[in-house]
């Protein structure tokens, strides 16, 4: 499943940047994060309840950052399992602009194993749209 | 069926039932009819805590005529709408749509208040409900309120409602002169879901040109909406052929459009211009018939 | 005159029990002390099983096993396959995955547990790490040098290629004048989707060391015969009894790794186990249908006859083998031909591994692939060489008089008159007024399509020398002492209605009312032998049988009769409840011959006393039921929604012994063919996620989305058994298919197109008909 989009946030680049690296803004916005732990190897250990509505499933795994261009880019690797199986991602977030706002675009493929992957096919990708939105909406929220 | 453990509750009533929405917040969840709720238990996706089902609560029940506006019970069942002769000859959008939803079993058990309140972005109800600018009457614990049908649809499955509140009551107009509405849909095979479904009540003026006319399509985006730039193209005018056209082009701008197995994002596209062009045809094919009888 | 039964439009005796709710299915049944069963089932297509931690699962109250694939070695064998094809890689199918899952959806471990919800939260419970490995979905791919290996110890993901040549190949390549057509065909994964999910009781009792399994099989002679050998419990000491079936149409035509499972469990615990599929498990790991690229090619000389056909044949048989899964695409390179006589043909079968569910048998296997191939085929020729399809069948058509008939393919066709199918289907549909309509309503940019298909299947399987495992039946007629009839068959019926037509053979037999027949199957311990019910085979083989053993005891009645009646036993026939010389002149009840038999005070000279007759019939040959069809549809110019108008058929099936039971299997067969010609698709994603899991998103067809069928039929009797039956259960699958097909390209000619892929959904109609506006 493609996931791509773009976000316009009101923060220079620089700040924008320095906040997607930052565990305790990324948690705050990811929508139903319990746990962001930095490990030792430089990835993060999340928990999260992620879900739309009634539909709610828990899911622990592992967010890493990968090569970071500061203030340009970076790839991010998301891979989680949880509530009937599991899920893994993998895009790259690009930022643009040079003044008091900033353009995010991300671009990835996101794939879900187990029930979901069998019975959610009608709904799954408006749901992982909503849930982009949501962490956009968020992380914007605590930048301002 | 197999799901999680569940508490049962059967209120008897709105007022017990709205004390145990307060009571139980996101760990309850209110089951009227099902048809939504009771397949995504049996795949262990929902799993609530306490079910609240309120099906059996009567005064909940009704369709009641108020002036040129009709009231009906959040309860009311698909088929109870579909089968209503006051409303097939005062509102008949309303059976219309109701005819179109699932199957003869579905229309039975599922409710309007039950699938509004759900919110699946290809559920019937809502293009209707949007088309007609109805009013949807929440009730809890605290109090009520009524909420416009275009603040009602928030999201993918979400509405403005409160976790403490119930969807009591929709609000909706009856036909007016010169009016006339359709429910256009094209259906999916398997799970009679509005791969893309659209709503048009159109009002004529006396010179058969269109005085009002409101849009609802559902399937095609993450909530069911109005089509503000069709409506805009029509408003007015002289609705001919072309100039239909025209405006249906305008059905899916500016909404995130679905995709999925069964139909890409531009193939729904293309659906929502054809069958809102169908739509607001059959209504205004209609509202010229019911202009020659008044 | 005798009494009339066979041949009767008689209700089905199956059916007030069926509809008033009190026949009874393996999950209506409960024994005491019985456990449930669930499985923990791989999310992944491809992994190594790094740890299993059942912990959790293990302290929920009230679980009582909880066992995983190395509990199983060396103690519950694999699950078997049958086919027995020259050079087949047959990969290890342990029933429980130990180290590896290759599907989504094979079960790791199995809970068992006090009630079902208690096994589904500890269920729940399971953690698995798994390793992913590299998927392999497409089986083009995976015949690609650097494709991932399902099966790490084989060198490639060939299961078996297999060939199959007649007549002169090099003739056709040298002949220039022919014209060469080509054209690739994708035959999609289809979900078999009975009514009725699979379900299993084992019930093992360590006292008696005996197994008894309640499983909801098309098969349970041979089921039995299979868990003996995988549990290790003397096969005298095995019982399989088959309940009602609620469907099957292949899928249950198998032995499965639950049903292992469940027994194994039993054993260890001694206590009866019970697990019934769900629907979700149903759609992922019960066996899958149909899934062959084909590639075509036809020769063809310039008047439309067909003079050879090369295809090669992409069978995609997913991660393992279950009972017959590399048999099933043979048999479409066998009947390839389809019911014309082309004198040269050729034909590669390529089995394929890939991380998916196993294929096997749905309803027609490979048939429908083979009759799809060909019958496109000729309307591919009608169109390149601007002919009426009706004429290009025509003209490939043998004569009747050549029957029978040993085409290139090696295959001895039995009987047949397909002009007279097809003639009676373009009247039946006013074939050249559709046509006439048809170019009418292009004028008006209106979109009418009308598709033929004139098809002939391989049935009554079969000659033992080409089965897996014997293709015999079994049958056996009893005369109570109070003259009511008993008859066993080791045919298994599941919806068939053999009940009714057993029935309706043994009463016309021995002259005695309908209602006084009772047909009894699918116990292993009541009935001595058996095959099952598949291929079509169910009363031309079963029924042979049944009939075979009534003749068997009307000789030995008539011997009763003429010692008392002081007539020669041939003299006498059976009607009207007694038994009577041919004059008319002496007669005896029937009653009367059976107290003769069971109170045995004189005895006719040789014979014993008792009124019970068995006979194991060999069919010499298959039968060959063949048909013509008309799907006529319009296709909606602005959406490409397709709706089908009218469907006419015409189907042979050799003599008919109840119109009913004929129509509603041509009936529910149509069903399913128009099914994947125009909505079912199994799909995968390309990470091997099965994404079509439940029915809102498989489409599987509905009363609703069809019109009434106009069926009717000819009879042309077989030689092959002596009831002159060829095989019903198959057809209306194996027909209308293409006739589908062929009717929505018909109605888009004017768009030039001249192939869409199953199923022909709306958006790919309408991308057809956008692309054809782009290039005008």
């Amino acid at each position: 499943m493609k996931i791509e989009g773009t976000y316009m946030v009101s923060a220079p680049r620089q700040t924008v940047w320095e906040h997607l690296l930052n565990p305790d803004t990324l948690a705050k916005s990811l929508p139903g994060c319990e746990k962001l732990e930095p490990q030792p190897d430089g990835s993060y250990h999340a928990e999260m309840k992620v879900g739309i509505a009634a539909v709610k499933g828990t899911y622990h795994g592992r967010v890493e950052i990968l090569d970071p261009v500061p203030h340009e880019r970076f790839r991010m690797k998301v891979e989680g399992q949880g509530t009937g199986g599991f899920l893994k991602g993998e895009g790259t977030l690009t930022l643009l602009g040079d003044g008091s706002e900033t353009l995010i675009g991300y671009s990835g493929e996101a794939q879900v194993g187990g029930v979901i992957a069998g019975v959610g096919q009608r709904l799954v990708q408006a749901a992982a749209r909503q849930i982009v939105q949501q962490f956009f909406q968020a992380f914007s929220k605590r930048l301002a | 069926m197999i799901p999680e453990s569940f508490e049962y509750h059967a209120p008897k009533n709105l007022a017990e039932a709205t004390r145990l929405v307060g009571q139980f917040g996101a760990d309850g969840k209110l089951l009227a009819g099902g048809h939504s709720l009771v397949p995504l238990m049996k795949l262990r996706l929902a799993a609530p805590k306490h079910l609240i089902d309120i099906t059996g609560i009567g005064e909940l029940n009704y369709i009641r005529e108020e002036g040129d506006r009709f009231e009906i019970g959040a309860l009311t069942t698909h088929f109870q709408l579909e089968s209503s002769g006051l409303l097939k000859s005062r509102c008949p959008l309303l059976p219309e749509t109701a005819r179109e939803i699932g199957d003869v079993q579905v229309r039975n058990k599922g409710t309007l208040g039950g699938s509004l309140a759900h919110s699946d972005p290809a559920a019937d109800w809502p293009a209707a409900v949007v088309a007609l600018d109805a009013e949807m009457h929440a009730v809890s614990a605290s109090g009520e309120r009524r909420i416009p049908a275009k603040d009602f649809f928030v999201d993918l499955l979400a509405t403005a409602l409160q976790p403490e509140e119930i969807l009591a009551a929709i609000r909706v107009p009856a036909l007016p002169a010169r009016g006339g509405d359709a429910y256009a849909k094209h259906c999916h095979p398997a799970s009679g879901f509005a791969v893309v479904g659209v709503a048009a009540r159109v009002v004529l003026d006396e010179r058969g040109n269109l005085a009002e006319i409101g849009v609802g399509i559902t399937g095609v985006g993450p909530k069911a909406y109005r089509p503000a730039a069709l409506e805009e193209a029509l408003r007015g005018k002289s609705p001919g052929r072309k100039r239909l056209e025209e405006a249906c082009a305008h059905a899916a701008d500016g909404v995130e459009v679905n995709s999925d197995l069964y139909a890409s994002a531009e193939y729904r596209g293309h659906l929502a211009a054809v069958y809102a062009r169908r739509a607001v045809e059959k209504a205004l094919e209609r509202a010229s018939e019911n202009s020659q009888i008044s | 005159m005798r009494t009339k039964i066979l041949g009767e439009r008689i209700k089905r005796k199956e059916d007030p029990r069926l509809i008033r709710g009190g026949a009874h299915y393996v999950d209506d049944l409960k024994l005491d002390g019985m456990l449930y069963m669930t499985f923990v089932r791989s999310v992944y297509a491809h992994a190594k099983i790094k740890s299993i931690n059942d912990a959790a699962a293990r302290s929920v109250h009230g679980v009582v096993d909880v066992l995983r694939g190395r509990d199983l070695e060396g103690k519950l064998g694999n699950v078997p396959c049958a086919a027995g094809l020259e050079g087949l890689k047959i990969p290890d199918h342990p029933c429980l995955a130990p180290d590896e899952v290759r599907y989504v959806g094979e079960p790791i471990v199995a809970i068992v547990a006090r009630d079902r919800y208690i096994a589904e939260d500890a269920a729940d419970k399971v953690e698995i790490e798994y390793g992913p490995l590299p998927v392999v979905v497409n089986p083009e791919k995976a015949l690609e040098k650097d494709s991932p290996l399902v099966h790490s110890k084989f060198a490639d993901n060939v299961a078996f290629v297999a060939k199959l040549e007649g007549g002169d190949w090099k003739l056709v390549e040298n002949d220039k004048s022919l014209k060469l057509i080509k054209q690739r065909f994708i035959n999609q994964r289809l979900a078999p989707a009975s009514m009725e999910t699979r379900g299993v009781i084992a019930s093992y009792s360590s006292g008696e060391d005996a197994l008894t399994v309640w499983s909801s099989t098309q098969i349970p002679h041979l089921l039995k015969t299979q868990l003996a050998v995988m549990t290790g419990v003397d096969e005298a000491r095995c019982r399989v009894i088959t309940p009602e079936v609620g469907g099957a149409f292949g899928s249950k035509l198998n032995v499965y790794a639950e049903e292992g499972v469940a027994s194994f469990a039993s054993k260890k615990l001694g206590k009866p186990v019970k697990w019934i599929e769900g629907r979700r498990e149903n759609m992922q790991a019960t066996i899958h249908g149909r899934d062959q690229i084909n590639d075509l090619e036809v020769y063809v000389k310039s008047d439309g006859v067909v003079a050879g056909l090369r295809c090669r044949i992409i069978a995609d048989l997913g991660a393992y083998h279950q009972l017959l899964t590399p048999a099933i695409p043979t048999l479409t390179a066998l009947m390839i031909l389809g019911c014309y006589n082309i004198p040269n043909v050729w034909v590669e079968t390529i089995g394929v591994f890939t991380n998916k569910m196993a294929t096997d048998a749905y309803r027609g296997a490979g048939r429908p692939e083979a009759t799809y191939i060909i019958e496109r085929a000729m309307d591919l020729v009608a169109n390149e060489l601007n002919l009426d399809p009706a004429e290009v069948r025509q003209r490939n058509f043998p004569s009747p008089k050549d029957f029978p008939l040993t085409l290139a393919t090696g295959v001895d066709y039995d009987t047949a008159n397909y002009q007279k199918t097809l003639k009676k289907v373009l009247k039946a549909s006013g074939y050249s007024r559709l046509r006439k309509e048809q170019e009418r309503l292009r004028k008006k940019g209106k979109y009418l399509g009308i598709g033929l298909s004139t098809y002939v299947e391989i049935c009554a399987m079969g000659p033992s020398s080409r089965m897996p495992a014997g293709g015999w039946e079994f049958g056996m007629v009893r005369v109570e002492p109070t003259a009511k009839v008993t008859v066993y068959t080791g045919t298994s019926p599941h919806g068939q209605g053999e009940e009714t037509s057993f029935a309706q053979i043994v009463a016309e037999e021995l002259g005695i009312p309908f209602d006084n027949v009772t047909v009894y199957h699918g116990d292993t311990s009541v009935v001595q032998h058996g095959i099952g019910t598949f291929g079509s085979r169910t009363t031309a083989v079963g029924g042979a049988a049944i009939f075979g053993a009534v003749q068997k005891l009307k000789k030995k009645m008539a011997r009763f009769a003429a010692f008392k009646l002081k007539v020669k036993p041939g003299e006498l026939i059976f009607d009207g409840g007694k038994l009577q010389t041919a004059d008319g002149s002496k007669s005896i009840p029937f009653g009367e011959v059976v107290e003769a038999a069971y109170y045995a005070r004189q005895l006719p000279p040789g014979v014993e006393p008792g009124l019970t007759e068995q006979m194991v019939f060999e069919p010499p040959n298959y039968t060959f039921p063949f048909g013509a069809h008309v799907a006529v549809v319009e296709v909606d110019g602005e959406t490409g929604e397709v709706q089908l108008r009218n469907y006419y058929c015409v189907d042979d099936c050799g003599r008919i012994l109840n119109p009913l039971l004929v129509d509603g299997q041509v009936h529910g067969g149509l069903a399913q063919g128009i099914g994947q010609a125009l909505w079912e698709d199994h799909v995968y994603d390309e990470n091997g996620q099965l994404i079509t899991g439940t029915l809102m998103d498989y489409t599987l067809p509905k009363a609703h989305h069809f019109p009434w069928f106009e069926t009717s039929n000819t009879e042309t009797r077989t030689p092959v058994n002596p009831l002159g039956v060829k095989g019903v259960g198959e057809a209306g699958t194996i027909g209308s298919t293409p006739a589908i097909v062929n009717a929505v390209v018909d109605a888009l000619k004017p768009f030039g197109v001249r192939h869409l892929d199953m199923p022909l959904k709306p958006e790919k109609i309408w991308r057809a008909m956008k692309q054809a506006a782009a290039q005008a």
